[in-house]
């Protein structure tokens, strides 16, 4: 019990985290996220084909592969996001920290809550970016005005976006550049204290700067947060992750250190799609 | 373990880069072939024309190795190679700087030759005729490993340095009895001693040559592996 607590997302305040974080988080833990034989099926296709895969905490792990091979279907299932679309179903389970996501005494909402995401596109909400942030926490009936602003400073400090908007945060999101609306959305993921941020193309959009800063980003908070990250540009999956996962067709081909799958993959299929030679 | 990529780059350009960065180191080892016997036939043909030659032509190569490392640069900042790819730029680059030194031997071979032949013939410059060949064979053996990608040939090539040690240190150690012996070809004897330890140089840059492929090929780093 001597593990210490990370600081940054997991201050006294927000005591309305109803899912406190275990000392095994703090010290890393090995077998965090635990995908064992997962298929997933929209509708009749199947979508991932007996999936297993183990995710240690506080580290990055990118999920590479052609379009359509199934790592954003396994990233959202991560917080059962897939479940909004209809007709869906799987076999096989996700668990995290050693309980499945599918138990029924698991709330969706509190899941998610322990997962934040963020997307390709940034998508802040049509109002200021002080209530972005804490927009998370006021729907969990969060009032406390201190709390809102310790979260609303930690949040956006995490994000480093708090220098580039400390004089306007009662003006509009909408107003900020594309690279820092991306970073407000990853401030509004991390101000709910989750455990895990899942990582859909984060950078896509973005220009060199902005791409370079979110990185710079995603490094710093994997010191408090396991984090998993689709992306199509291989140089950022190779800059920002330990571990990198290929995906095809459904299938996990290779997951292994990213220093070993970008000099000596032990794949063929890895070997031909990292160096460009799929299509 | 490691697998071979069977299909060409969806850009054909990151292929014809690398085809031809694979294709300056090719030029560059068989000028060094060129030159390296064109050093050793102007030693044993007592003839400094071919010494001269291998003398100028060096320039070419020394050209051609700041060409390897500034395409090697350009794909690596253009294309930014991984795995397969990244490994043959980074031993292309390595190579050529190998290669350039064993250009460098030649020429070394060709001075000491010109100094040689300004002199009487000594019996004693046939007994190099082993190392020529080992030598040789040794370097040529390495650019072949390059050409096809040959990592067993490439391996082989470091117990064949071994050899080579061996037979520079049984030469030198004669020709230090015999510089004691005849003094009145002192000088000759000496320049016979330099140009051994050429060609043992050149044994060395091949094998350093062969670990390059071996680590291109397998993703093996073979230096400095115990005796």
């Amino acid at each position: 019990m001597s593990a210490e607590k990370p600081t940054m997302s997991k201050t006294p305040e927000l005591s309305h985290h109803p899912l406190e974080l275990t000392d095994d988080f703090a010290a890393g833990e090995a077998n965090f996220i635990q995908v064992r034989d997962f298929k997933f099926f929209y509708g009749e296709k199947e979508a991932l084909h007996g999936i297993n895969l183990t995710i240690p905490s506080r580290k990055v792990t990118a999920f590479i592969g052609p379009s359509g091979c199934g790592k954003s279907t396994l990233l959202r299932n991560f917080n059962r996001m897939n479940e909004l679309i209809p007709g869906v179903r799987h076999e096989g389970d996700i668990s995290i920290h050693g309980t499945s996501i599918y138990d029924p005494s698991v709330e969706i909402i509190a899941l998610r809550r322990r997962i934040g995401m963020v997307f390709q596109k940034s998508n802040p909400f049509p109002m200021s970016i002080y209530e972005n942030i804490v927009y998370p926490l006021r729907i969990t009936g969060e009032k406390n005005r201190s709390v809102l602003d310790v979260t609303v400073e930690r949040s956006l400090r995490s994000a480093a976006l708090w220098d580039e908007v400390k004089d306007r945060l009662h003006e509009s999101a909408l107003g900020l550049s594309g690279g820092q609306m991306q970073r407000l959305c990853i401030a509004r993921a991390v101000a709910n204290s989750p455990e895990i941020l899942l990582m859909d193309e984060p950078c896509s959009a973005l220009d060199p700067i902005a791409t370079a800063k979110v990185e710079e980003l995603i490094t710093e908070l994997k010191r408090d947060f396991t984090i998993v990250i689709v992306t199509h540009n291989m140089q950022q999956a190779s800059r920002v992750s330990e571990l990198t996962a290929f995906f095809y067709l459904g299938n996990l081909i290779e997951f292994d250190d990213t220093q070993k799958i970008f000099t000596n993959p032990a794949n063929k299929q890895t070997e031909e799609y990292i160096t460009g030679r799929f299509g | 373990m490691h697998t071979e990529p069977s299909r060409p780059h969806t850009l054909s350009n990151f292929t014809t880069a690398l085809d031809h960065l694979r294709g300056c180191v090719l030029m560059m080892s068989s000028l060094a072939q060129l030159n390296l016997q064109n050093a050793v036939k102007g030693l044993m043909e007592r003839d400094d024309d071919w010494c001269n030659n291998s003398i100028a032509d060096d320039e070419e190569i020394d050209i051609l190795e700041m060409q390897v490392d500034r395409e090697g640069i350009e794909v690596m900042s253009r294309y930014q190679p991984v795995a397969t790819d990244l490994r043959d730029v980074i031993s292309s680059i390595k190579i050529g700087a190998n290669i350039e030194r064993v250009a460098d031997q030649a020429v070394n071979i060709a001075r000491r030759a010109r100094k040689i032949n300004e002199h009487p013939e000594v019996p004693e410059l046939h007994l190099l005729d082993p190392l020529v060949k080992l030598a040789f064979s040794m370097f040529n053996d390495a650019v072949r490993a390059f050409a096809e990608r040959n990592a067993v040939l490439a391996v082989e090539l470091k117990s064949r340095d071994k050899e080579l040690d061996r037979l520079n240190k049984e030469l030198t150690d004669r020709l230090v009895n015999r510089m004691q012996d005849d003094s009145a070809n002192l000088p000759t004897y000496l320049n016979l001693i330099f140009i051994s330890r050429c060609l043992e140089r050149v044994g060395d840059h091949s094998a350093n040559i062969a670990e390059d492929i071996v680590f291109a090929v397998r993703a093996e780093d073979i230096r400095h592996l115990a005796k």
